[in-house]
């Protein structure tokens, strides 16, 4: 294969990946349906934004945000199945059951640990390191202006943190799972292996003084905006959008089984901070995965960075120490 | 060995059958249904008119990632027609089964550590009150104000937070509510997919052996079936 040249990278010479907007895949269909899915993602992103803004005060709360995601996901698993982007990503009943156990980790069991030695444990080791009343400007902020500061200081740390995972062996053991998904649908985000959906929620947004209503318009805009990443939708996506904000696109392309593409679009929410930072890749992939699209069970993504990382040592350890067999011992080079 | 659970078994086994539309031979029969085990990760085996199979870790789009081991035979009925008797275990049924059980005891641990948390508080005002210190007091964080543009667009004001102080009190730090609605949702798609999943298995198993193949193909695949596993 030989790929597509993207910056100073070959993009697409291990597997297919589609380069360049003007190739990717559009919505088929009537007017009402192209109007639908075009419209779609600004439509609500506006909406919530308008939501957040005015609700009155007993309405604003995370519960009422925590809600109004849960019926956002069940209409986009609605959207998924009226208008697929790929059939081979269709959700079957056991990809459904598989998620949601992810997903049900993350709303209980994860959200205890979280509590404990998380970011709960961090923010507040921070704020009470620092003398953070010298911020309190911040507050003083317009509240759209606040919310799009948490989101993109937020999703600056995501940036990095999920690019050292690329980088960084140790790190890349907890992320690796996350890569061996071989199809997108809404809730692939939660599936991974429990250190990493601990080490992504790490956070910095956190630790400036907002005020709530300015947290639950930037958790708004997280939400209308990532939760895309891994939808099984066939969307025309606004240019505008797709030059801010990460797509489906972008991330089926670093979800990709392209060793080059998967290096690229490593934000959640923010695409800018790839153009920025020079790893973004506009396109599409259709076939996902590691391994050839080798699929990982529920058991082995819970032991994978452990056994996988114990092997690595193992490995090296026989390189470093070991005396290959048969070898004859020589004390001294001959002169 | 097949232990004898009747009722218990209904949990992960799905039993049930496809009439023919015409006359097969098993060897016909199971060259048409060849292409559902000719994906990674599956082995099977042709012994006279059974076909036994399992799959190791199905991919998510293969049509028997449910049902990953089990049998199919081919038997033929007094009146000359022909069906196909399947009886297929699925690991994924059982677990979804059992998955309820796994969150409710997630609301146990939280329930535990919520009464911990509570006695730590309250051990902790305590002290604080025989030291005489009301540590609530101590930060009165004051109002904050909107900007001038925000209150011209008429966002309301933020609330006093010294106000909202009573309502935190005797709030669980950990939410149960999530785990028991897991739970309920888990079983429900268990018996969603108890009938959902069979009745899949009955029309890919239907589609395929309605699916005409020429007879060189079946020819090739019957030899195939005839050597083994795959």
């Amino acid at each position: 294969m030989a790929g597509v040249q993207v910056g100073k990278r070959i993009i697409g010479a291990d597997a297919p990946v589609t380069v360049g907007w003007e190739n990717i895949g559009k919505v088929e269909g009537g007017p009402f349906k192209q109007f639908f899915f075009t419209y779609f993602q600004p439509a609500v992103l506006f909406g919530l934004i308008a939501f957040w803004y005015y609700a009155p005060n007993e309405w604003a709360l995370a519960s009422i945000g925590i809600a109004i995601g849960l019926g956002f996901k069940v209409l986009l698993l609605g959207l998924e199945w009226v208008n697929p982007r790929y059939r081979s990503w269709q959700l079957t009943w056991k990809e459904f059951s598989t998620d949601l156990f992810y997903v049900g980790l993350g709303y209980t069991i994860l959200r205890m640990v979280d509590a404990y030695i998380g970011d709960g444990v961090m923010i507040e080791a921070v704020q009470n390191a620092f003398d953070w009343e010298k911020f309190s400007w911040f507050t003083g902020l317009p509240l759209l202006l606040q919310a799009i500061l948490i989101s993109m200081i937020f999703d600056f740390g995501q940036y990095w943190m999920h690019r050292g995972m690329h980088n960084w062996y140790p790190l890349w053991l907890t992320h690796a799972p996350h890569h061996y998904i071989t199809q997108l649908n809404i809730n692939k985000g939660a599936v991974g292996n429990p250190v990493e959906l601990f080490l992504i929620g790490l956070g910095i947004g956190g630790f400036f003084d907002f005020l709530p209503r300015a947290f639950l318009l930037a958790g708004a805009i997280g939400m209308a905006v990532s939760t895309y990443q891994h939808i099984n939708v066939r969307f025309n996506t606004p240019r505008w959008w797709r030059f801010i904000f990460n797509t489906v696109e972008h991330h089926s392309v670093h979800h990709s089984q392209d060793y080059e593409a998967t290096r690229s679009n490593y934000s959640g929410t923010w695409i800018i901070w790839d153009r920025i930072f020079g790893t973004c890749v506009d396109g599409e992939a259709e076939l996902l995965g590691m391994e050839g699209g080798r699929r990982m069970d529920i058991t082995e993504t819970m032991h994978y960075p452990f056994t996988e990382g114990y092997k690595t040592f193992r490995a090296w350890l026989n390189r470093r120490f070991a005396i290959p067999a048969g070898a004859a011992h020589q004390p001294e080079p001959a002169e | 060995m097949r232990l004898a659970l009747p009722y218990i078994e209904r949990i992960w086994r799905a039993e049930g059958e496809v009439p023919l539309d015409e006359p097969l031979t098993p060897a016909e029969a199971f060259a048409r249904l060849d292409p559902l085990f000719q994906t990674p990760g599956t082995t099977y085996a042709v012994e006279g008119d059974t076909l036994t199979y399992a799959k190791h870790n199905p991919a998510a789009q293969d049509k028997l990632a449910t049902f990953t081991s089990g049998t199919l035979r081919v038997a033929q009925q007094q009146d000359g027609a022909a069906k196909l008797v399947f009886s297929v275990k699925s690991k994924a049924l059982l677990m979804v089964f059992l998955a309820p059980l796994l969150f409710l005891a997630f609301a146990q641990i939280m329930t535990v550590a919520n009464a911990w948390e509570k006695a730590a508080m309250e051990a902790e005002q305590a002290e604080a009150k025989a030291a005489g210190k009301d540590k609530e007091g101590d930060k009165a964080r004051p109002k904050a104000e909107l900007h001038p543009l925000d209150k011209m667009l008429g966002a309301p004001e933020p609330e006093d937070p010294s106000k909202k102080k009573d309502e935190m009190k005797d709030k669980e730090k950990f939410k149960t509510t999530p785990a028991y609605v897991l739970a309920g949702i888990f079983f429900v798609l268990f018996l969603v997919g108890r009938v959902l999943e069979p009745w899949l298995l009955k029309r890919t198993l239907r589609a395929a052996l309605a699916s005409a193949t020429t007879e060189s193909e079946s020819a090739d695949s019957a030899a195939e079936l005839c050597s083994g596993t795959t």
